[in-house]
């Protein structure tokens, strides 16, 4: 079931249109990764499906329904930003005690369980809290809240290694036993790579990829083996990725595979490796931009 | 259980200052004039403006009612119309409090003669004059209407930005020293004055009341299209 609709959403600043006629949905139970780079228009489109601001033009619908000042819609929805503000006196039990009384599928047991998990300190006021230790509280608020859209916006920051795996392992379990969908927008691919069923990737404001996770893994693939047979298959084809070690290298190829090429790269022994979604989507990014300037450059032409 | 109830309670969950900063800054403040009123040597009534600093505190209170409170309420999907009356709300428990404070406290006084010191810091002759439940009202429509001018002040400075909010008190002095103008050229300052003069605690308390009512509809229209961050 489509719990998110967004209908041609343009969203305009002074200067920069943030997004640019995005039309995208959201299914029901399924853990999104929302990828793009830095200013790509993922915060700014989390913003609007909350209604924490406003469409320049197009359409948002949220369970069907237009989110804004609709508290039936709301209290289902759980967005913590990325440098979201706090009340400036509040310790972290405050803000969950507050967070408590609007989410009515919160769980205070995973709370309490998170906060030991990532050593967060109760006794600090918030805003003497460390970059790391902020993202925390927001983890916490976002996991905790259960709410059946839950939108994590780069919540790593400041996390170190064991605090995200903490983050990914907690998100998994709990995903499983209380299914929501969970849209989360970042910048570590790899990181989250597995964590992630479908892939909405967005650049410049606009829906560059929406697919499954394991569709976009098969877009590409890695072949590993002795180079001379390695450089032999990849002739002709669109290379993202290339690496050597003595005799042996490792190529990233755009496109799929056929069982003919498989076959064939069998018998010369070399080997297919899986692909990194990382490179793939960076590759893709760096591609349209490449297109689009040349556009730009033919436009000026003509 | 409602959530424009539930943002009151959010609003009192860091009791610090909504309930003990007030309390501070009341019990210093009397503390600091009593022991004025004793140093005076003087034995007729004495009356200080300290009063005046837990009544202040209201404006800074609508400031951080807003400011530190509506973008994390956005983050618990509350609705902007929840949060304004949740607050609203909020703010006229304090107030009506502060009320409270200042009549029992006023009462003390008569009992005590100043304290014991013929020195009064709550209890106001003229205020008084109507009776101690309208001294109450009066006292709490005043803490009302500061906060909801520090709140509309924060709103336009989080949705306008700082130059929004220098615009917008600009536009106020204009306005005031257009109506002073307009006064003045009709000739009314006598008018006005005599109307000023005649005003007793409850009609200024309605006065206050319906200033504050036009502040807070500008507040809610202001934080409508507010954005948190």
């Amino acid at each position: 079931m489509t719990v998110i609709e967004v209908d041609r959403l343009t969203k305009r600043y002074r200067e920069t249109v943030a997004l640019d006629d995005v039309t995208v949905s959201f299914d029901e139970n399924i853990i999104y990764g929302l990828l793009g780079r830095n200013g790509a228009g993922k915060t700014t489109l989390m913003s609007i499906l909350t209604a924490q601001n406003f469409a320049s033009a197009g359409a948002v619908r949220v369970f069907g329904e237009d989110p804004y000042e609709n508290a039936h819609v709301l209290s289902r929805i759980c967005f913590v930003r990325e440098g979201q503000r706090y009340p400036d006196d509040a310790r972290p039990p405050h803000a969950f005690r507050m967070a408590r009384l609007f989410f009515p599928n919160w769980s205070q047991e995973l709370a309490d369980e998170l906060v030991t998990a990532f050593q967060l300190p109760m006794k600090t006021r918030i805003k003497k809290l460390s970059r790391g230790q902020l993202s925390a509280v927001g983890v916490i608020i976002g996991l905790a809240s259960r709410a059946e859209i839950t939108f994590f916006d780069e919540p790593y920051l400041g996390l170190d290694a064991v605090a995200r795996q903490i983050f990914y392992d907690r998100l998994l379990e709990d995903y499983a036993e209380h299914p929501r969908t969970v849209i989360l927008s970042s910048h570590l691919i790899d990181e989250v790579a597995n964590l992630i069923e479908r892939v909405v990737v967005i650049d410049g404001g606009r829906i560059l990829l929406d697919e499954e996770t394991d569709a976009v893994r098969d877009r590409a693939a890695t072949v590993v083996g002795d180079s001379d047979a390695v450089e032999a298959f990849v002739r002709g084809r669109e290379v993202i990725h290339r690496e050597s070690l003595g005799r042996v290298a490792s190529v990233t190829v755009l496109g799929t595979l056929t069982d003919d090429d498989r076959r064939a790269l069998a018998a010369s022994g070399v080997e297919v490796g899986p692909v990194s979604l990382q490179q793939l989507i960076v590759r893709l990014t760096q591609h349209r931009a490449d297109q689009s300037g040349r556009d730009a450059a033919e436009g000026a032409l003509r | 259980m409602n959530r424009t109830l539930k943002v009151v309670r959010m609003q009192f969950v860091n009791r610090y200052t909504f309930v003990w900063m007030p309390l501070i800054i009341l019990g210093a403040s009397w503390a600091m004039s009593v022991v004025i009123f004793a140093l005076i040597p003087y034995d007729g009534a004495k009356y200080g403006g300290g009063s005046q600093a837990p009544i202040w505190y209201f404006f800074a209170l609508g400031i951080v009612a807003l400011s530190y409170s509506f973008p994390f309420s956005q983050a618990l999907s509350i609705t902007r119309r929840e949060f304004f009356l949740g607050t609203m709300l909020a703010a006229l428990v304090t107030s009506l409090i502060l009320g409270i404070v200042f009549v029992v406290g006023g009462a003390i006084e008569q009992a005590t003669r100043g304290w014991g010191v013929n020195g009064y810091f709550f209890y106001l002759d003229w205020v008084w004059r109507s009776g101690p439940f309208a001294a109450g009202l009066f006292y709490a429509s005043i803490g009302l209407l500061l906060f909801l001018l520090g709140f509309w002040g924060a709103t336009v400075y989080r949705r306008f930005g700082p130059l929004g909010l220098t615009v917008a008190l600009v536009a106020i002095g204009v306005a005031l020293i257009a109506l002073i103008w307009v006064i003045t050229q009709v000739q009314a300052w006598p008018q006005v004055g005599a109307w000023m003069a005649g005003l007793d605690v409850p009609a200024l308390t309605g006065v206050i009341l319906l200033v504050t009512i036009v502040v807070g509809a500008g507040s809610f229209a202001t934080l409508r299209r507010a954005v948190p961050a």
